[in-house]
C-alpha cells in the first residue's frame, strides 16, 4: 500500500534488496548493522543468541551480492561477543563492533583477524553500559553511544576516553536508551534518543543544537528510531525502528517522505527458489501482500504479514556510491535505495 | 502443620498463589489493606496491563521480535509472566494453552503461537461462545488440527472432532455423526495463502526472508453450505452455528467448570479419565455451571464466582496443587526480580520449565499436558529444587537482596525459629507442614552453631532461603 507520503516528493527510491535468511555461510540471520568498506565490500553485522549462535557473524559481501565469507563467533571469549549491537569503520579500514551484553567494543581487520577488545562495564568516565550505536569522526575517533548511562562516549581506536556528553532524561540535551549515532560532513553529531522518540543533534563538542520529531505515527513522528545518517545534502534518514519505516527529513527537520519498505527478491533469494521449484511455485501463486483486518495498531503485526516491507530496521548506513543501505533485521536482508 | 501469618493474609497468599504467580510479603500486606473481594475484582477488571513493554523485549532479542524459532515466543511469553501487574491474564493464558493445546512442531512458526496467546490474552476472559470461534478461527490451530485440509466434499474430521472432545462437550456427549457434521460446518475456515504457509511449516523453511505469519480466511467456495444434523438439530449451519450449539449444553458448561476447578482450586485427573472419574466436588461444578448459563458464557463471570466462593477459600483447598513448571519458574522469577530489564539469560531461563517437563507452546500432543502429580517425577522434581535454589541463593538478584534484608530486619540477636518465621513470611508460605519447619530450623540451627568464620549473616540466610523454596510447600500453590 502507498500513502500520498509517499510519493508526493522523492528524496529515495527502491533499487533492490540484498540478501537471503540463512542460520550460517552465505546470507543474514538477524542482520542488526553493516559497515562500508573503502573497497565497497559490506559487513554485515548478525545478532544471533544461544538458542542459534551461528548466527553472531559478520557476513561480508557486495552491492551485487558477492560473497566474501563470513568471521566472528557467539561467546564470551577472545573476539566472540553475545549481543552484537552496531559497527563502523574507521579510515584505516580497521573494523569496529559493540556488544552491548559484554559492554565491550571488538576491534579487527578487514579479514577478520582480532586487533583488539577493549571496554569496561559500568558508569564511571570511560566505562561503559551497554554499548549501542558507533560512528568514526572526520579524525577517526570513535563515538560510543553509552545507551544505559544516557550519553556519548568519545574514544581514540584503541579506546582510551576523550570526552562525554548527554545524560539520562528527556529534556534538551537528554537522551533515554539511546541507539543509533552518526557524524553529518560538518562534524555534528545527530543520535537516535530511542526512548524519547527523536533524533537529537548536537555540536561535535557535545552541544545541544536541536531535537527533531515527536512521539506517533504521523510524518515526522517516530516510535523508538534506532539509526540515523545524515548524506552529503543535509538530509536525514532515521530508521523509524517500531513505526517498521524510514522517514526522510530535510536539513532543518521537517518531513520529506517515508516507506514502510518495498522488498523484491535478491540475487541469492532467486537463486535459492530457482533450485526448490515446489516453493517458488507456491510462492508465485501466494498473495504476499494480503489485505488484513488487524487487532491492534502496532506495525508489528503488518510487517509480520507483508513480506516487502520493513520488519525491524535496525540500521542505515550509506555506501560508497550513495546508495542508502537499511538493514531489515527481523526479515535478514537489506533494502537498498538511491537517492536523488 | 504450622501457620505463619493472619488469616487474612494467609488468604490473600493463596489468592495470588492461584489466580497469579504469588506474591512478596510487602505486596501482600498492601492487598490486605485494599480488601480481599477488591483484590480480586482488579485481578478481573486490569484492562491495559503494565508489564515489560514489546519495543523493550523485541529491541534485545531479536529472535523474540521475528520468531523464527521454538524457544522464542515461549521465553517472550515468560518475560510477560515475570513483569505483569495482571497475573491472572497470563495465569489464564496458561489454562487455555493447556486446553487448546498448539505446538510448534507442526507449524515451525514461532510467531504464529505467540499470535494465539495474544488471542487468549483477548478472548480469555470474555464470551466462552466468542473464545470458541476465535480458536475455530485462530491460523496456528487451523493448521494444526488439519482444518486446512478439510474441504467441501471432502472433510477432514480432526477439528470438529477435538473441538467436541476436547475444547468443549467432551467424551460421551456427541456421536461419530454429530463429528463429522461438525467438520463439515467448518469447511472453508482456512488460512491466507494456504498452499504456500503450509509448504514453508512442513518444510520448516526461513527462505527467502524469515517467517511470514498466518491470518485466518474464509472461502465461502470451499464451504458446505448444505444442511446439517448436529446434537439434534437441523439447519444450513456454519461454524458459528455449530459453536452456538455447543455453547447451550449443559455439559459444556460442565466440562469448562471442570477444568476453570482443576486450574484454580485443586487438581483433578486428566481429561481422559473424567468420563468415569466424577468431579472431585460435584456442588462446586454445579455452582460454576449455574454461573455460565446466568451470565450467558462469562468466563469472567465465572472467575468472579469462584475466587469469592467458600470452595476456594477454604483452608483444605489450599497448597493441593503442583505449580506447573512454567508457573513455578515465574513465581521465582518475580520474587528475584531478576528480569527487571532483558537479559540474555532468558533463553535459558525460559528452557528451565522444559527441563521440569512443560515446554510451552511445544505441548506433547493436542491434549496438553497432564498437570498436578504428574509434574513431578524424580528428574523432575530435582530441576525444580534445583530452580528454586540457585535462584535464592543469587544473591546479585535484586529480589534476593531485598528478601535478606527484609529477614534481617528482626536484628542481630534472633533466634533460629524466629529466622525461619521471618523467611516463610517473605515467601509467603502460610503454612508449612512440621516436618518441613523442623528441618529448616535444624539446618538454622546448625548453621548458626557451626557457620565457618568467613560467612557473614546475609549468607547464612541465603542458604535457608534456597532450603525454603525447595520445600513441599513452596513447590505448591
Amino acid at each position: 500500500m502507498t500513502t500520498a507520503s509517499e510519493t508526493k516528493t522523492k528524496r529515495i527510491s527502491f533499487n533492490r534488496t540484498i540478501g537471503v535468511a540463512a542460520m550460517q555461510g552465505r546470507g543474514f540471520y538477524y542482520p542488526w548493522a553493516v559497515s562500508v568498506a573503502d573497497d565497497g565490500r559490506y559487513f554485515v553485522l548478525g545478532r544471533g543468541s544461544d538458542s542459534d549462535p551461528r548466527g553472531t557473524r559478520y557476513t561480508v559481501m557486495n552491492f551485487e551480492e558477492e560473497y566474501f565469507g563470513t568471521f566472528g563467533a557467539f561467546g564470551t571469549g577472545e573476539g566472540e561477543s553475545l549481543w552484537n549491537t552496531c559497527t563502523a569503520i574507521d579510515s584505516a579500514q580497521q573494523l569496529y563492533q559493540t556488544d552491548e551484553s559484554l559492554h565491550r567494543i571488538i576491534v579487527r581487520n578487514l579479514d577478520g583477524d582480532l586487533l583488539n577488545t577493549w571496554g569496561e562495564h559500568g558508569a564511571g568516565e570511560g566505562q561503559l553500559n551497554g554499548p549501542a550505536g558507533i560512528a568514526v569522526t572526520a579524525s577517526d575517533e570513535l563515538l560510543v553511544v553509552d545507551q544505559q548511562n544516557g550519553r556519548i562516549q568519545k574514544f581514540t581506536g584503541d579506546g582510551k576516553i576523550i570526552s562525554s556528553f548527554g545524560e539520562s532524561g528527556s529534556g534538551d540535551g537528554q537522551l533515554n536508551l539511546p541507539w543509533g549515532i552518526c557524524v553529518d560532513s560538518a562534524g555534528d553529531i545527530y543520535v537516535a534518543d530511542w526512548g524519547n522518540d527523536r533524533v537529537v543533534k548536537f555540536t561535535a563538542d557535545g552541544g545541544f543544537i536541536a531535537n527533531y520529531g515527536s512521539s506517533g505515527r504521523g510524518e515526522g513522528e517516530f516510535d523508538a528510531p534506532a539509526s540515523v545518517v545524515v548524506d552529503e545534502d543535509g538530509y536525514i534518514y532515521v530508521a523509524d525502528w517500531a513505526n517498521q519505516r524510514v522517514q526522510v527529513l530535510d536539513s532543518n527537520g521537517a518531513f520529506v517522505q517515508l516507506t514502510r519498505g518495498e522488498s523484491n527478491d535478491s540475487k541469492w533469494a532467486q537463486e535459492f527458489l530457482d533450485a526448490n521449484s515446489e516453493e517458488q511455485a507456491a510462492r508465485a501463486g501466494a498473495n504476499l501482500e494480503p489485505d488484513i483486518e488487524f487487532n491492534t495498531d502496532d506495525p508489528h503485526e503488518a510487517s509480520a504479514h507483508i513480506e516487502k516491507y520493513f520488519w525491524g530496521p535496525t540500521h542505515l548506513a550509506l555506501d560508497n556510491d550513495g546508495h542508502l543501505l537499511v538493514v531489515d533485521s527481523n526479515r535478514h536482508r537489506l533494502q537498498v535505495f538511491d537517492i536523488s | 502443620m504450622t501457620t505463619t501469618m493472619t488469616s487474612e493474609k494467609a488468604l490473600m497468599a493463596h489468592l495470588m498463589r492461584r489466580a497469579g504467580f504469588g506474591a512478596s510479603s510487602e505486596e501482600l500486606d498492601r492487598l490486605v489493606e485494599q480488601g480481599y473481594d477488591e483484590t480480586v475484582d482488579q485481578l478481573l477488571d486490569i484492562e491495559q496491563p503494565n508489564r515489560m513493554s514489546d519495543n523493550i523485549i523485541r529491541r534485545y532479542h531479536s529472535e523474540y521480535s521475528g520468531m523464527m524459532g521454538n524457544l522464542s515466543a515461549g521465553a517472550n511469553w515468560m518475560y510477560r509472566m515475570v513483569s505483569t501487574d495482571a497475573p491472572l491474564r497470563e495465569k489464564l493464558n496458561l489454562m487455555w494453552h493447556g486446553m487448546y493445546a498448539t505446538g510448534y512442531s507442526k507449524l515451525a512458526n514461532g510467531k504464529v503461537l505467540h499470535d494465539q496467546i495474544r488471542m487468549f490474552e483477548r478472548h480469555g476472559m470474555g464470551s466462552f461462545k466468542d473464545l470458541l470461534i476465535e480458536i475455530s478461527k485462530d491460523p496456528a490451530m487451523i493448521v494444526w488440527l488439519d482444518n486446512v485440509e478439510n474441504h467441501k466434499g471432502s472433510i477432514n474430521e480432526n477439528y470438529g472432532r477435538e473441538l467436541l472432545e476436547l475444547f468443549s462437550l467432551g467424551v460421551g456427549n456427541y456421536t461419530e455423526h454429530d463429528v463429522k457434521e461438525a467438520a463439515r460446518a467448518f469447511t472453508g475456515w482456512t488460512i491466507g495463502n494456504t498452499e504456500y504457509m503450509t509448504m514453508k511449516s512442513a518444510r520448516d523453511s526461513v527462505w527467502p526472508y524469515g517467517r511470514l505469519s498466518f491470518h485466518f480466511e474464509y472461502k465461502a467456495d470451499d464451504h458446505d453450505d448444505s444442511e446439517k444434523e448436529f446434537l439434534g438439530r437441523k439447519g444450513n449451519f456454519n461454524g458459528e452455528d455449530i459453536v452456538d450449539i455447543i455453547c447451550e449444553q449443559p455439559a459444556t458448561a460442565e466440562f469448562l467448570s471442570r477444568h476453570i476447578y482443576s486450574f484454580f482450586v485443586a487438581d483433578e485427573p486428566p481429561v481422559p479419565e473424567w468420563p468415569y472419574k466424577p468431579p472431585r466436588d460435584p456442588e462446586a461444578i454445579a455452582a460454576l455451571s449455574n454461573i455460565y448459563f446466568e451470565s450467558n458464557y462469562s468466563i469472567k463471570a465465572m472467575l468472579n464466582y469462584l475466587f469469592k466462593s467458600e470452595f476456594f477459600k477454604s483452608d483444605t483447598a489450599r497448597f493441593q496443587r503442583i505449580k506447573g513448571p512454567a508457573e513455578l519458574v515465574a513465581s521465582v522469577l518475580r520474587l528475584t526480580e531478576e528480569f527487571e530489564k532483558p537479559d540474555i539469560s532468558m533463553n535459558p531461563m525460559s528452557q528451565q520449565a522444559q527441563f521440569m517437563g512443560q515446554h510451552l507452546l511445544s505441548p506433547p500432543s493436542v491434549e496438553g499436558w497432564h498437570w498436578g502429580t504428574e509434574w513431578i517425577d524424580s528428574g523432575a522434581l530435582v530441576e525444580r529444587v534445583n530452580f528454586a535454589s540457585e535462584h535464592f541463593g543469587n544473591l546479585d538478584a535484586p529480589g534476593v537482596e531485598t528478601l535478606v534484608n527484609r529477614i534481617l530486619d528482626a536484628g542481630d540477636d534472633i533466634a533460629p525459629e524466629a529466622v525461619i518465621d521471618r523467611t516463610l513470611d517473605e515467601l509467603a508460605i502460610t503454612e508449612i507442614s512440621d516436618n518441613s519447619r523442623e528441618a529448616l530450623i535444624d539446618f538454622a540451627t546448625r548453621q548458626s552453631e557451626s557457620a565457618p568464620a568467613d560467612q557473614t549473616r546475609r549468607e547464612r540466610v541465603v542458604n535457608i532461603l534456597k532450603l525454603a523454596g525447595a520445600t513441599p510447600e513452596f513447590q505448591r500453590a
